[in-house]
């Protein structure tokens, strides 16, 4: 079936310990191979964020326009830049969004440090996409009730837990986070998915604020995209995760 | 527009190599009872399923696969596969058990079962398995890879599936598939992108199981995968059930 599949959670970066690709045209095939239109892709690894910016928009973006679109970063280590790396990243390299991975910093998502650029985002109306995770052996970051208040605080952006809390005591908590907050959407990609998360998820938060993602490189988009056609879900419910609902969350044509 | 399958099932018959049947101790799993199982199956057009107890895994073998024969009497699409405790069990029982049942595969859990795999307490199992042409299972979490290699390449007669292996694993995984070749993956965990092309360059179709690790993953994305991997046709079946009939006897 045609639909539109946007895949909003991949990355770019070879990832070392992993040896996965970084080649946007491999993408592109795998991207094809599983029915995915078009990628948010991120490059959040670099201590300097605009290398990862530049990267995303001149390797990325700019070579297949179509294909990818981009999402920016930030790091809370250097407040001095970040406001000014936003600037650029969204006004000059025309980036849409924003991805914060507080597990990678070592600050929780909470952090005062984080607010200047939630601020900035939330003037702007712009979505922010953050890792969340909760269970045995987590780092306790990016617990997803974590995100209410803040949700609650910044009202005008939309924010976006990546992997909807990674396992089940996770996912019980986003679901929990997106009930209390309707600016919260959950994001589907996790090697720790138990059969019938989607249809959890769905359940929990409504077929409207659940987002398909696959986390590529790290997985492939093919098996998270067979997550959400093998779910138990309504064909239009399966059609909004895999793209409607992420073309109104970024602000894109069908 | 993307051109995918809403309703996606799996087009060759396929067996399921992993899955576990059966309550658990530490929570409540979406599924835990045969036909729960099988409505599963049906859903992504599974015809077959090795399936193992988890409490056989968690706590007591004996009692564990007692229930899980228990479970699936009469239910010709589920083929069990016992757990065995060989720091602990008695060979010559455990042996003369899978003879009578005619179980064609045992799964170790040496993390779960504080053992270390080694051939100076899992050796003797070994060669039994190794004599009878049963394959052993392995969730690769549950060991090293230093000491999977070495009971694999000291046992080149035993049929060692690797099961359960995360994408950070697969650094190791991959030197060690090349190494040694009487090593099979199950692939449910195996979702790095590019894994199914990466494994078919490493080993071939042959040495690679579709599972499921059902009910902690679903069990169509791995399918899903694989039948939009550009595999043949007959790897592609063989991937999904022809590798595991082999290695079960079963062809």
């Amino acid at each position: 079936m045609e639909t539109p599949v946007i895949d909003f959670h991949t990355h770019s970066g070879r990832w070392g310990n992993t040896a996965v690709f970084d080649d946007p045209k491999r993408y592109i095939e795998i991207m094809d191979a599983a029915g995915v239109d078009r990628a948010n892709i991120n490059c959040i690894f670099h201590s300097d964020a605009s290398k990862g910016n530049n990267i995303v928009a001149e390797r990325f973006v700019s070579q297949y326009p179509d294909r990818f679109i981009g999402v920016a970063f930030v790091t809370p280590h250097y407040p001095e830049e970040a406001i000014p790396e936003l600037e650029r990243a969204f006004n000059e390299l025309n980036l849409r969004s924003l991805k914060v991975y507080p597990t990678y910093y070592g600050k929780p998502i909470d952090d005062p440090g984080y607010f200047p650029i939630f601020e900035w985002c939330n003037d702007r109306g712009i979505t922010l996409m953050s890792h969340s995770s909760h269970g045995p052996g987590d780092d306790g970051l990016t617990i997803p009730t974590s995100f209410i208040p803040l949700a609650q605080r910044y009202t005008n952006m939309k924010w976006v837990l990546a992997h909807s809390g990674n396992g089940r005591p996770g996912q019980e908590l986003a679901v929990k986070a997106a009930q209390a907050c309707p600016n919260i959407y959950l994001e589907t990609c996790s090697s720790f998915a138990d059969h019938k998360t989607i249809d959890f998820l769905v359940e929990g938060a409504g077929e409207d604020r659940v987002l398909f993602g696959s986390d590529m490189p790290l997985m492939d988009a093919r098996a998270m995209v067979g997550r959400i056609v093998t779910s138990g879900i309504s064909d239009q419910a399966k059609r909004k995760v895999l793209g409607l609902n992420a073309l109104k969350v970024l602000g894109l044509e069908e | 527009m993307g051109n995918v399958d809403l309703n996606f099932k799996s087009t060759v018959p396929t067996f399921d190599a992993n899955v576990a049947l059966g309550r658990r101790h530490d929570r409540r799993v979406v599924v835990d009872t045969t036909a729960g199982l099988i409505e599963a199956m049906d859903g992504s057009g599974i015809e077959r399923a090795v399936v193992y107890s988890p409490y056989a895994a968690h706590f007591d073998t004996v009692e564990g696969n007692e229930q899980l024969l228990d479970m699936i009497k009469g239910q010709p699409r589920l083929i069990p596969q016992l757990v065995a405790n060989p720091a602990v069990e008695d060979l010559d029982t455990f042996a003369a058990q899978v003879e009578s049942l005619g179980v064609r595969s045992i799964r170790f859990h040496p993390d779960e079962h504080k053992y270390p795999l080694r051939d100076w307490v899992v050796g003797s199992w070994l060669e039994w398995m190794e004599s009878e042409g049963i394959p052993l299972w392995i969730p690769v979490a549950e060991t090293d890879p230093v000491s999977l290699h070495d009971i694999a390449a000291g046992h080149p007669g035993l049929s060692i599936v690797l099961t359960e292996t995360h994408y950070s694993q697969v650094p190791w995984a991959i030197p060690f598939l090349k190494s040694v070749s009487n090593t099979s993956v199950e692939v449910s965990r195996w979702v790095i992108a590019d894994g199914v092309q990466r494994l078919m360059d490493t080993i071939g179709a042959e040495r690679i199981l579709f599972g499921s690790r059902f009910p902690d993953s679903s069990m169509g994305n791995q399918l899903y995968n694989l039948h939009r991997s550009d595999l043949s046709e007959s790897d592609l079946a063989a991937i999904c059930a022809g590798n595991l009939d082999r290695l079960l006897g079963l062809e």
